[in-house]
């Protein structure tokens, strides 16, 4: 049963030099075509079940008019919803506005995400953002006014030449919102984004820990729970639609570049444009057998402080994680933890959690 | 006919055109039309013709005609290196003549004198010939000169361009007036020499024979005279460089018999073929076994492949009589062989063919000579590799070989050459000047400190145009230690090496600097310790794994971070676990680099 769903919509106005997404500059005629061919595809797929998460994604959401957003959230109204859902969208301080706000909360949005990345002047400008504090101090307490009460900003850290100082004080803005949920990304160099052609080098490796490992504790002294590797939320606050990809549930996802699991498979939706303006909507089909889901079991449920619940793996397998991945050895050298039936990695070692996984998934018995 | 046929090879420093003269002797014979021509016809190996040297010898049958008279010309390729000097003296022996090639500009080199030596010693008659005269540097009068000095005159000496083609028509005329037909009797009973012999999956081993007396015809009953083994011969044949089929060979001539054999063992190269029913007195003369001088433990990555490993060395040894190797037993690397090989180029070709064209990932630990262990109790233990040495207190003294090593260079290198040689415990013997411009310097040199970066620097310090040549001549006593790496302190058998005390602590930092660099980090702190004994000389520590590469999972794109994750366990798969620890390959190597 599908409870979750993605929308995407890869508009912005502004293209920042990491970003790695499908995204592309706001023209308002593509925008119409889009948004044509979303419907399209919502309806060709969705089979009316009730939804307990929606989380529309960018790009830049709020980079739409208002009257594209209500174009888009009149696509959006064939959704059944529970009553308890979590519909989020995402957006930028730049473009959002009291109207579009008031809009959101009309179609029963409640759930705001923003990015904010860093406040500092020389590292917006390395990210190629722009940042208006006043303007951000002024939409959250709008927000506020309008009943949000779920609010998610993100923050990236690792950034050249940034130093813990930089960090404490992007923190201590952050906190001064009194926002319940906060993301927060080391920077990743991709290939293919300005900063990746650009040549730009990482931090090293250990500055990045050392990073982590403030923002960690610094976290905790303001009451963030660490809930998985990149999130911290106040007690109650977790995001429920990421929580859906890391507990290996179903979900659909509309848009270019948007990615579902939908019964045995793994969608992959195209980056063109043109494609998915013309139909053709998939890019790549993964199907999956039993190795294939319980691979991804380890690979997703591992990223979570609870990791996985191993009852729950065993009603779904019919078989022990034991049996299949031959772990024990990673718990006696304290990579791995099993406690209460749950087996986790320690949040101390989160930070290499990719390579405690490869460890485990090489400890696959074969036969 | 017999006096119609010559039996020659070609001989030369590397890269001075052997190749591509035989490609050029080959075209003008008509044995193969330019169409057909790829570079380097007779390197049919991959491996020999991406690396420009001839590593197998290989004989082809080639029709001549002169004053109406037809001539059967049989050439036999040989290596070029050092390391190879083995085989050359192989085909040598099947041999009456040699071509000596030298390269126009380059001149005579450190391989050039060695070859030529060993074809006087074989009493080859011997045809200089000055190659590449159509480069603009080519200077073929100082290389006349040169020739002179070394008890050539000038006019037995032919120039040529084998990539032109010019004067290639001279040569072959040369080799007929000068190059004696074969002398054995056909008449006599059969004797046969084995100078190669390769494996063919559908006609069993296949044997390169010179028939020195007598006649095999197809259906013989033939006897190896060294193993006595007897077969049927199912087929002869020459390649002419297409395979064509005889039915027989004769005194003089040079092709290959083919007969079933199944059992690899039952052939020996240099082995003579007599009848079974009229079987000669006695054997040829065959070769001195040569001594492998340089060891090296060679292990499959994957364990399951160590029978895959021996099949593939038995097949390699067939046409590689010089290969040694025994089962030998590591404790970081699990079971491989204990290889023993010519020299480093050597190694460096078997470990590529082995991973080529068997498909074995290796590891091979750094290569190690024979040391000669005086005990305590004065018995004399020979080790080939570093974790057999003995305790210390029980060692009286320990003796390493030396070589004569001739370095050929341009005069202005001497100076660096000279420093190269004392950092490496050379003792000067001598220089001598072969012109103004060029001279040879012969020293006294530890083998082991050859085989340790010596050609590497040789060719830096020299930008290339100095080459070498080393013979070993006796055992000396030096001050040897055993130094010892450990990982996460535990001893790793396989990166032990002996050295002389003095350079220890240097290598031991260097080593260790070097480790640090290759073996990534991991989930915990690893140390890398250099000691000898119990005394640790040298520590540096691969830090803790402190972060991996956190994808944000965005849109819930999860199947891009699964491939994030494969390629993480692909490259994993490249590296050996020692302990706790992850091993990259290159590791086993980076012993041997000195590059700080």
């Amino acid at each position: 049963m599908i409870k979750n769903c993605y929308i995407h919509i890869p508009f912005c106005d502004k293209i920042c030099s990491y970003c790695d997404f499908c995204k592309m500059y706001k023209i308002d005629d593509f925008i119409d075509t889009y948004l044509d061919s979303l419907e399209k595809e919502i309806k060709s797929i969705y089979k009316g079940e009730v939804l307990d998460t929606i989380y529309i994604g960018g790009g830049t959401p709020s980079s739409l008019s208002l009257k594209q957003l209500k174009r888009l959230f009149e696509i959006l109204s064939i959704f059944n919803k529970s009553k308890t859902i979590e519909y989020t969208i995402e957006n930028n301080f730049e473009n959002i506005d009291r109207d579009k706000l008031e809009l959101y909360r009309e179609v029963g949005i409640n759930r705001l995400s923003f990015g904010i990345e860093t406040t500092n002047k020389n590292h917006l400008k390395l990210l190629e953002r722009e940042l208006d504090l006043d303007k951000v101090n002024n939409t959250i307490k709008i927000c506020r006014e309008l009943g949000f009460n779920n609010i998610n900003v993100d923050l990236i850290y690792a950034l050249p030449n940034e130093t813990i100082k930089d960090l404490e004080d992007d923190l201590k803005y952050i906190y001064s919102l009194d926002v319940e949920h906060i993301s927060t990304y080391s920077l990743i160099i991709e290939d293919h984004t300005k900063l990746g052609i650009n040549n730009t080098k990482n931090i090293s490796e250990d500055l990045d820990y050392e990073m982590y490992k403030y923002i960690c504790s610094s976290m905790k002294s303001n009451n963030y729970k660490h809930y998985e590797i990149s999130n911290f939320s106040k007690e109650g606050f977790y995001s429920k639609h990421n929580t859906c990809y890391w507990n290996n549930d179903c979900y659909y996802g509309f848009g270019i570049g948007a990615s579902s699991y939908i019964d045995n498979m793994r969608i992959t939706n195209t980056r063109s444009l043109n494609n998915y303006c013309g139909g053709k909507y998939v890019k790549e089909v993964e199907y999956l057998n039993d190795d294939d889901k319980m691979e991804y079991e380890v690979i997703l449920n591992l990223r979570k402080s609870n990791g996985i619940d191993l009852d729950m793996f065993k009603s779904k397998y019919n078989k022990s994680l034991i049996d299949v991945y031959n772990y024990k050895d990673l718990i006696d050298l304290g990579v791995l933890v099993l406690d209460n039936n749950h087996l986790y990695i320690p949040e101390d070692k989160w930070y290499i959690s990719n390579s405690i996984i490869v460890d485990v998934l090489e400890r696959k018995i074969y036969g | 006919m017999q006096e119609n046929i010559r039996n020659f090879c070609i001989i030369a420093h590397i890269d001075h055109g052997k190749s591509t003269l035989a490609d050029r002797i080959l075209e003008l014979t008509g044995a193969i039309d330019k169409r057909e021509l790829k570079e380097q016809m007779l390197d049919s190996m991959d491996l020999e013709r991406e690396r420009g040297i001839t590593i197998k010898l290989n004989a082809v049958s080639l029709n001549y005609k002169k004053d109406n008279k037809e001539y059967m010309l049989n050439l036999i390729d040989t290596p070029g290196h050092v390391d190879f000097s083995y085989e050359v003296s192989r085909s040598l022996a099947a041999c009456e003549g040699a071509i000596l090639v030298v390269d126009a500009s380059q001149g005579v080199e450190a391989q050039t004198l060695a070859n030529l030596y060993l074809a006087m010693d074989n009493n080859l008659k011997i045809i200089p010939v000055i190659n590449k005269i159509d480069l603009p540097s080519a200077d073929p009068e100082k290389v006349i000169t040169e020739l002179e000095n070394i008890g050539f005159n000038r006019d037995e000496i032919v120039l040529t361009s084998a990539k032109t083609g010019v004067g290639v028509d001279k040569l072959l005329d040369k080799i007929i007036e000068v190059i004696p037909a074969p002398t054995g009797n056909k008449n006599a009973p059969l004797k046969a020499l084995i100078f190669d012999s390769l494996f063919d999956s559908y006609r069993g081993v296949i044997t390169s024979i010179r028939v020195v007396d007598g006649e095999v015809k197809v259906k013989d009953l033939v006897k190896m005279m060294e193993t006595n083994a007897v077969y049927d011969v199912v087929s002869l044949y020459i390649n002419t460089p297409k395979e064509k089929e005889v039915t027989s060979l004769k005194a003089g001539e040079v092709g290959y018999l083919a007969a079933s054999i199944k059992s690899i063992s039952d052939v020996h190269v240099g082995d003579t073929i007599t009848l079974d029913s009229n079987p000669a007195k006695d054997k040829l003369p065959g070769y001195k076994p040569m001594k492998p001088t340089v060891y090296s433990g060679l292990f499959p990555i994957d364990a399951n492949k160590f029978e895959d490993l021996r099949e593939a060395l038995e097949k390699l040894k067939l046409n590689d009589a010089a290969l040694t190797f025994e089962p030998e037993t590591s404790k970081a690397l699990g079971f491989g062989f204990r290889c023993g090989f010519l020299g480093l180029l050597h190694m460096e070709i078997i470990e590529e063919r082995i991973e080529r064209e068997f498909g074995i990932d290796l590891i091979a630990t750094s290569p190690s000579v024979i040391y000669e262990v005086i005990m305590t109790d004065n018995s004399k233990v020979m080790i080939d590799c570093p974790s057999k040495m003995p305790r210390r207190e029980l060692i009286n003294k320990v003796l390493e070989p030396y070589v004569k090593c001739s370095i050929f260079t341009p005069s202005e290198y001497i100076g660096p050459i000279m420093e190269l040689c004392q950092d490496k415990r050379g003792n000067f013997l001598n220089m001598e000047y072969l012109d103004e411009t060029r001279v040879s310097i012969n020293y006294d040199i530890p083998l082991s400190e050859i085989v340790y970066d010596f050609f590497d620097r040789l060719k830096s310090y020299t930008k290339g145009y100095a080459s070498f040549d080393y013979e070993i001549t006796d055992y000396k006593e030096s001050n040897l230690v055993k130094m010892d790496i450990l990982l996460n302190g535990e001893v790793v058998d396989a990166l032990s090496v002996i050295v002389h005390k003095d350079f220890a602590y240097n290598r031991g930092r260097i080593v260790c600097e070097k480790l640090k660099e290759i073996i990534p980090r991991q989930l915990f702190e690893v140390p890398i310790q250099a000691s000898i004994g119990t005394h640790v000389i040298a520590r540096e520590t691969v830090k803790a794994l402190r972060k991996d590469v956190l994808a944000k999972c965005y849109g819930g794109d999860v199947t891009r971070k699964k491939k994030l994750l494969e390629k993480q366990k692909e490259g994993k798969k490249r590296m050996k676990q020692i302990g706790s620890v992850e091993v990259p390959q290159e590791a086993f190597l980076s012993i041997l680099s000195s590059k700080e």
